[in-house]
């Protein structure tokens, strides 16, 4: 009985290291951003530099907020643009390179190098690119033969598409190296027996690419996910959030509220917002992904 | 059983607080050694000329100058350079540069330190504008005590621009001193001005009609624009159209602006007229910051609106005479400018002798002399009124008279926006700004939106 019992400490023992740092550096500042989130704090403010409990006002308060309703909405558009997106086009772009075909090299380097640039080089690089009248981006569109407005960054009805279009640009080719990970895994033999089968290149991708890459699909989906929301370099470059807040996200908002505005209480709030939102995608993710698996 | 697992649970305990606590040493130890190492070679170099008898000089104290970079020039040398020249003179202080990024990331870096109990550097240069914030947080020390024991403290504090001044004072202390500061002025094309037989404008309307006269038409395609006018971030360069209207966005008090004013509306007209009435300058919101000085010197526009520090970059590309002026006003013959740019301040975490070391530094960096060749070789307007009649800065100003103009503008400057709770009050201000801009409001719904905002944001400073 006692070995037993003894035994099992193991695991816990081999899995301490990194519990500590996770508790110190991730559970730890979450517990105390749930904490902080019930209190009047703003270090601006001379008399309410102490901490007072508040309980939930600050979350009542933001959901009344026009500006944060405005937020959610800019965000959940920007994710939801720009994850799938950029999920469906990298795999299309790894199924594309995978297959030996010359030159093949220089256009998986093509579409793989935007990752390798820092988000803040990527989005310098995209503000000429967008630049009004002779940038790149509207010469090549009114070539293609757009007539609409090309001031992307500073026009409230494009502001978002451009920081979305760039964050597309700077992941479909990351995502993509998963992806082709994946497919070179893939057991050839598998493929071979379909095509004798008579099977189309569709029936193929459908029964048994996509639900062998499953895991990858995970994978590439929880990292994409949870990167849109952290992802907000581009912004501070591009549009500062603007204009009249047409391109602010929560992890941009959450900057402005606390370095700007010194609003402690309140960034907790919005931190805890956060956190909650990514969970709830991580963990209705996971459950979605194995009950099939299960199936 | 049982009892090995728990030696060796214990063990690695063990094991992990001495690694924590190496780590914590590794990081403090290169803090505590500088002085040690660098104490000998100035005792070696200092101590036996100027003090052979006396008792070796005491432990030199340490201090650190976090500064950002906002402008195209080598800020980190020009000040490693003046760091030496201080050092050479003052053997008990040592100073160490920080490079903190740009202002924003200075101020959070700082901001976070003493959140954390961690203790701030010495001195520090912010926006200026960041004062109510810093002593709100009661992060800075007000500087009186130390201007008063100076001999020369009103003429010190005189030759100081008064422009540059303006948002050191609250509260009746003196909290900051300029160093790196710039104002808002005109670029114009001044061949192009030549060849159409235009003369600097004067006025709002002599300003338009030049930027239209000089706007360059290829049936629908603009080849030349007359002005570009950035309003990315659009508070700053927003002001001088406010103060050429007639009232400034923000008074003498911290708690009061003046959005929906009838003058600031009407500059708000102004800037859409350029658009709209004119047709010199693209519609809405113009994110080009970056870009503008190159679309100048390239020729893509006539005229820009922009900060003096973009004189030194915009000289070199440029392969015709560049013009410099204040922004032209409503009426006839009158102009306006704003101030920006950072101070210095001395953190209120730091320790006493530390202080102390911060302000010899201070009043090292602010001397004229320096004040001068920090403007020759950065293009920041030197803070000291007597620094131009310096003999380095009358060669440099014979090269470039441009500078000249940047410092002349100041003249006509009003206070820069700083207001208690400002990081709110200017998203709030940028957002309706923006909007009229943009047209998805009226210049008076927009402003009357923003004055009610900014009103409650204020409220509960008011007294």
């Amino acid at each position: 009985m006692s070995t037993r019992r003894t035994r099992s400490l193991v695991p816990y023992l081999l899995i301490l290291p990194t519990f500590v740092f996770v508790a110190a550096f991730t559970i730890w500042p979450t517990i105390n951003a749930i904490y902080t989130s019930f209190f009047r704090q703003r270090l601006n403010v001379a008399r309410f530099r102490e901490p007072t409990f508040i309980g939930v006002e600050n979350y009542v308060k933001l959901f009344h907020d026009p500006r944060f309703l405005n937020v959610l909405r800019n965000t959940f558009i920007y994710v939801l643009g720009t994850v799938p997106a950029s999920i469906i086009v990298a795999f299309l772009f790894a199924w594309l390179v995978n297959r030996k075909i010359k030159g093949v090299g220089w256009v998986r380097l093509g579409i793989f190098h935007p990752t390798i640039l820092p988000m803040v080089s990527a989005a310098t690089i995209w503000m000429f690119f967008f630049t009004p009248d002779y940038g790149l981006f509207n010469t090549t569109l009114s070539r293609l033969g757009y007539q609409g407005p090309q001031n992307w960054t500073g026009n409230p009805h494009l502001a978002l598409l451009a920081v979305m279009i760039v964050a597309f640009w700077k992941n479909a080719g990351y995502y993509m190296i998963f992806y082709l990970a994946g497919l070179q895994g893939l057991p050839h033999d598998v493929f071979e027996a379909a095509v004798l089968d008579g099977a189309t290149t569709w029936q193929q991708l459908r029964y048994i690419t996509f639900p062998l890459l499953r895991r990858t699909t995970l994978f590439v989906t929880t990292i994409a996910f949870i990167g849109a929301f952290q992802t907000v370099d581009h912004i501070f470059v591009l549009t500062q959030g603007g204009p009249s807040g047409a391109s602010t996200v929560l992890l941009y908002y959450l900057w402005q509220i606390r370095f700007e505005y010194q609003d402690v209480g309140k960034a907790s709030a919005i931190t805890v917002i956060l956190i909650a939102l990514l969970l709830i995608f991580t963990v209705s993710n996971f459950m979605l992904s194995e009950r099939k698996e299960e199936a | 059983m049982s009892k090995r697992w728990l030696f060796t649970l214990l063990s690695l305990l063990l094991i992990g607080s001495f690694i924590l606590s190496a780590c914590g040493k590794a990081t403090e130890a290169p803090a505590t050694q500088a002085p040690a190492t660098e104490a000998p070679t100035e005792a070696a170099t200092e101590a036996p000329t100027e003090a052979p008898t006396e008792e070796p000089p005491a432990e030199p104290v340490t201090i650190q100058f976090f500064y950002p970079v906002a402008v195209d020039a080598p800020i980190a040398d020009i000040l490693k350079g003046y760091i030496a020249e201080f050092e050479a003179e003052n053997p008990d202080i040592n100073v160490e540069p920080v490079f903190s990024g740009g202002y924003g990331d200075t101020y959070t870096a700082i901001m976070t330190a003493i959140d954390g109990g961690a203790e701030p550097p010495a001195a520090a240069v912010l926006l200026a504008t960041a004062l109510y914030d810093l002593v709100n947080a009661d992060a800075i020390v007000p500087l009186d005590g130390y201007l008063d024991q100076m001999e020369d403290k009103d003429a010190y504090l005189n030759d100081f621009f008064p422009a540059f001044m303006e948002n050191s004072t609250y509260d009746g202390h003196i909290w900051s001193l300029p160093f790196q500061r710039s104002d808002v002025v005109l670029y114009y094309n001044a061949d192009l001005f030549k060849e159409a037989g235009l003369e600097p404008p004067n006025s709002w309307e002599a300003w338009g009609q030049a930027a239209e006269a000089l706007t360059v038409r290829d049936g629908d395609n603009v080849t030349r624009w007359g002005l570009e006018y950035p309003s990315g971030w659009p508070y700053w360069l927003f002001q001088p159209l406010a103060i050429g209207s007639g009232q400034n966005i923000v008074g003498d008090s911290d708690t009061e602006v003046y959005f929906d004013n009838p003058d600031v509306i009407e500059a708000v007209q102004f800037y859409i007229d350029l658009s709209h009435k004119y047709h010199a300058m693209p519609e809405g919101v113009q994110a080009v910051w970056g870009q503008a000085p190159t679309d100048f010197a390239s020729g893509q526009t006539a005229m820009i609106v922009h900060s003096s520090g973009s004189l030194r970059g915009i000289l070199d590309q440029a392969d015709f005479e560049v013009g410099v002026m204040p922004i032209p006003g409503q009426e006839p013959d009158t102009y306006a400018s704003v101030p920006g740019g950072g101070n210095i301040y001395i953190f209120k975490g730091a320790p006493q002798e530390k202080q102390d070391a911060a302000w010899r530094f201070i009043t090292f960096l602010t001397q004229p002399k320096y004040a001068a060749d920090f403007s020759i070789n950065t293009g920041y307007i030197a803070v000291r009124q007597s620094a131009y009649d310096l003999d380095a800065m009358k060669a440099y100003v014979e090269q470039v008279p441009q500078a000249l103009a940047t410092r002349d503008a100041l003249q006509y400057a009003g206070r820069e926006f700083a207001v208690q709770d400002l990081g709110e009050v200017r998203n709030i201000f940028h957002d309706y700004l923006q909007k009229a801009y943009n047209g998805e409001m009226t210049p008076e719904e927009a402003m009357a939106a923003a004055q009610k905002e900014a009103d409650a944001a204020l409220e509960p400073f008011r007294p």
